[in-house]
């Protein structure tokens, strides 16, 4: 018996509704993933440029040219080595600001909010406020520093009154590997807490009554139990980091010379603003076996450490 | 001698009085079941005895020694959760020794030491050939065993039980029970045991506390606590079907189904007090059967009789039986206070 007849709605289809639901996530997939990684390897191996879209196709000769330059070498190893340092400072921070923002205090939303900020912030903006935190001139801290005495004549660390946060090779190598760890944090701080609050507190509770203290607790059973979670929230701020081009294009543009250009910002600079759309492709396409292998290497090794 | 001491102890969550003004006093050696329903404060009262849950006033001592404010590591105590709460990242034997190495700098014993005590729990609980296993490799009953062994192994004054056995599947349980309680009784330990299952509570306690609404409503042996209840809660939480308690001028009184039988069958019936009983459904339960009926007087309240099944009297639905239960059997509650009161004072003039 029917109880109430609402007639036909094209909606009550369900092989409709799922197309429907499905729509927004496939276009996003297809549109803004699919397609330029498909045109990207299109690109690479043919010899299209900005002034002739012709594709002919070149085999690995754009692969083999980007291989041989000393250039992209370079960018290839700084990109790397910014990825690493900044991953070994995200996950120190992460887990302390994650343990800290578990307990209980007075505070601690407002706290949270704060923190959560750099993360939450577009990222172009961001930067911007950094470039002013950052000048060579006019920098904030720079001035604090010279009202501490450390900066200026006779100064501890410097004679001069600036530091030349972004123009100095390794200060601008520094300040860029501060500003992704000050940016990637929050979000890893946020994987890690929902990891530590998914610990059963019966498991605390029992290790409190063993006689376990805080850091027993937090070396022997926490970090163990979150490791899984710990490994996901690293492959992500790896993986944003290393295609990331934002942040040394608002602050260095690679400089100074080549000291801060990494891959996303040379494959940018190479393939839109010389011009050369093929070897720009061939670029950007080196990150993706690596990453691949990364990835698949620590989901593997996440599921493994996974023991619940 | 007592282990533990607990004067006016008292836990407060804002408005609700979990733990409302409990004295109790633990004996060494002795197996203490904390029965009620659940959110009747019996696992506050655990948690505040382990030391994870702070009193909002009162005080616990044990071994003589004010622990009130004393941190669970302090306190010479030792758990077992519900869920086991087995560290399922460690094999067997780190789970047993964890405890060991978290006490190890206040206790100072050596490796060989430490392995020498897992190994003999582990032996002592059946357990020593698990020893390098992960917890979910294990079964429910293995992993119940470990968290045994975890707790005994630093040779606590005090073990806490919080429902051990209420994971394990029926047939297991029992099983269960009996090994606990051989097993506390060759190791002399003091356990307290929270259970809402009464069952558990009347096979294992020497004493039980039966507790409602934060407070502790009677303190017995488990024949004392059914035999004898202090109130009408005690009184109908025990027992199964509960006791069957009907309305009088001025106090209720109850009888339990067990002991409310045919009259013939009464085997003093001159010390009886007989009821027109209207038998109105039968269940067979096997060894007994379960009779649903009412008395004469009393129509809207339903009256249960258990007969056990060897007493082959014919019981038909939709008839009426002398049906007598013995004056000792009867038990009297205050009308408004629900506390046990004599026949006399109740005015219940059977006689």
């Amino acid at each position: 018996m029917k109880l109430l007849h609402l007639g036909n709605f094209p909606l009550d289809n369900r092989r409709l509704i799922g197309a429907l639901f499905l729509t927004p996530a496939l276009l996003y997939i297809v549109l803004l993933v699919g397609f330029p990684f498909v045109l990207s390897i299109a690109f690479g191996f043919s010899d299209v440029t900005v002034g002739n879209t012709d594709l002919s196709f070149v085999g690995f000769r754009n692969f083999l040219a980007v291989w041989e330059n000393d250039i992209f070498r370079q960018v290839f190893e700084t990109t790397i080595r910014f990825t690493l340092i900044s991953q070994v400072f995200i996950l120190i921070f992460a887990n302390i600001l994650a343990v800290i923002f578990t307990q209980e205090f007075t505070g601690k939303w407002f706290a949270r909010f704060v923190f959560i900020l750099p993360w939450a912030t577009p990222v172009s903006l961001a930067m911007i406020g950094w470039l002013w935190m950052l000048d060579t001139k006019y920098s904030p801290i720079d001035y604090l520093l010279l009202q501490l005495g450390l900066l200026g004549r006779g100064g501890l660390l410097s004679d001069n009154r600036n530091l030349f946060w972004l123009a100095a090779p390794d200060l601008a190598q520094i300040s860029v590997i501060f500003v992704q760890v000050w940016r990637m944090t929050p979000l890893a701080t946020v994987i890690l807490m929902a990891g530590l609050s998914s610990i059963p507190t019966d498991i605390l509770d029992q290790a409190e009554v063993d006689g376990s203290r805080f850091m027993r607790t937090l070396l022997q059973i926490k970090l163990p139990l979150i490791l899984p979670i710990m490994v996901i929230a690293l492959l992500f701020s790896m993986i944003t980091m290393f295609g990331d081009m934002t942040v040394v294009y608002v602050l260095t543009r690679g400089g100074p010379v080549d000291y801060t250009r990494v891959l996303g910002l040379y494959s940018f600079q190479v393939g839109i603003e010389g011009g050369n759309l093929a070897q720009g492709a061939a670029i950007s396409l080196f990150a993706f076996p690596l990453l691949l292998a990364m990835a698949i290497f620590m989901l593997r090794t996440a599921s493994r450490a996974e023991v619940r | 001698m007592s282990v533990v001491q607990i004067s006016g102890l008292k836990k407060y969550f804002d408005a609700v009085h979990a733990v409302d003004g409990v004295d109790l006093s633990i004996q060494q050696g002795e197996f203490l079941v904390i029965l009620g329903p659940s959110g009747c404060g019996k696992t506050t009262l655990m948690r505040m005895i382990a030391g994870l849950e702070k009193p909002t006033a009162g005080s616990i001592h044990i071994d003589g020694a004010d622990v009130t404010e004393l941190p669970p590591r302090k306190r010479g105590v030792s758990m077992v959760f519900q869920s086991y709460a087995l560290y399922p990242h460690m094999n067997v034997y780190n789970n047993i020794a964890f405890p060991l190495k978290a006490q190890r700098r206040e206790k100072k014993f050596d490796k060989a030491t430490m392995r020498s005590k897992v190994e003999n729990i582990a032996r002592l609980l059946e357990i020593d050939e698990l020893l390098d296993r992960r917890p979910r490799q294990l079964s429910g009953g293995q992993r119940q065993r470990v968290a045994i062994a975890r707790a005994m192994v630093t040779q606590p004054a005090v073990l806490l039980l919080d429902e051990p056995l209420s994971n394990l599947d029926a047939k297991l349980r029992a099983n269960a029970r009996d090994e606990l309680k051989d097993f506390q009784r060759s190791s002399n330990i003091t356990a307290v045991f929270v259970t809402h299952d009464q069952i558990e509570a009347m096979g294992l306690g020497d004493r039980i506390v039966v507790m409602e609404k934060g407070k502790i409503q009677q303190i017995g042996t488990p024949q004392r606590i059914y035999d004898d209840p202090a109130n009408e809660f005690v009184a109908t939480f025990l027992g199964s079907p509960s006791m069957n308690i009907l309305r009088a001028k001025g106090h209720r009184f109850g009888f339990r189904p067990e002991h409310f039988l045919p009259k013939t069958l009464q085997d003093n019936p001159e010390n009886s007090v007989s009821f027109h009983y209207f038998v109105k459904r039968v269940e067979y339960l096997g060894s007994d059967r379960l009779v649903y009926g009412y008395v004469g007087g009393h129509e809207n309240e339903l009256t249960l009789a258990k007969v056990p099944s060897n007493i082959r009297v014919s019981l038909d639905i939709d008839s009426e039986y002398e049906f007598a239960v013995h004056y000792d059997d009867i038990k009297y509650f205050d009308e408004a206070s629900g506390e046990r009161v004599e026949a006399q004072v109740a005015g219940a003039a059977w006689r």
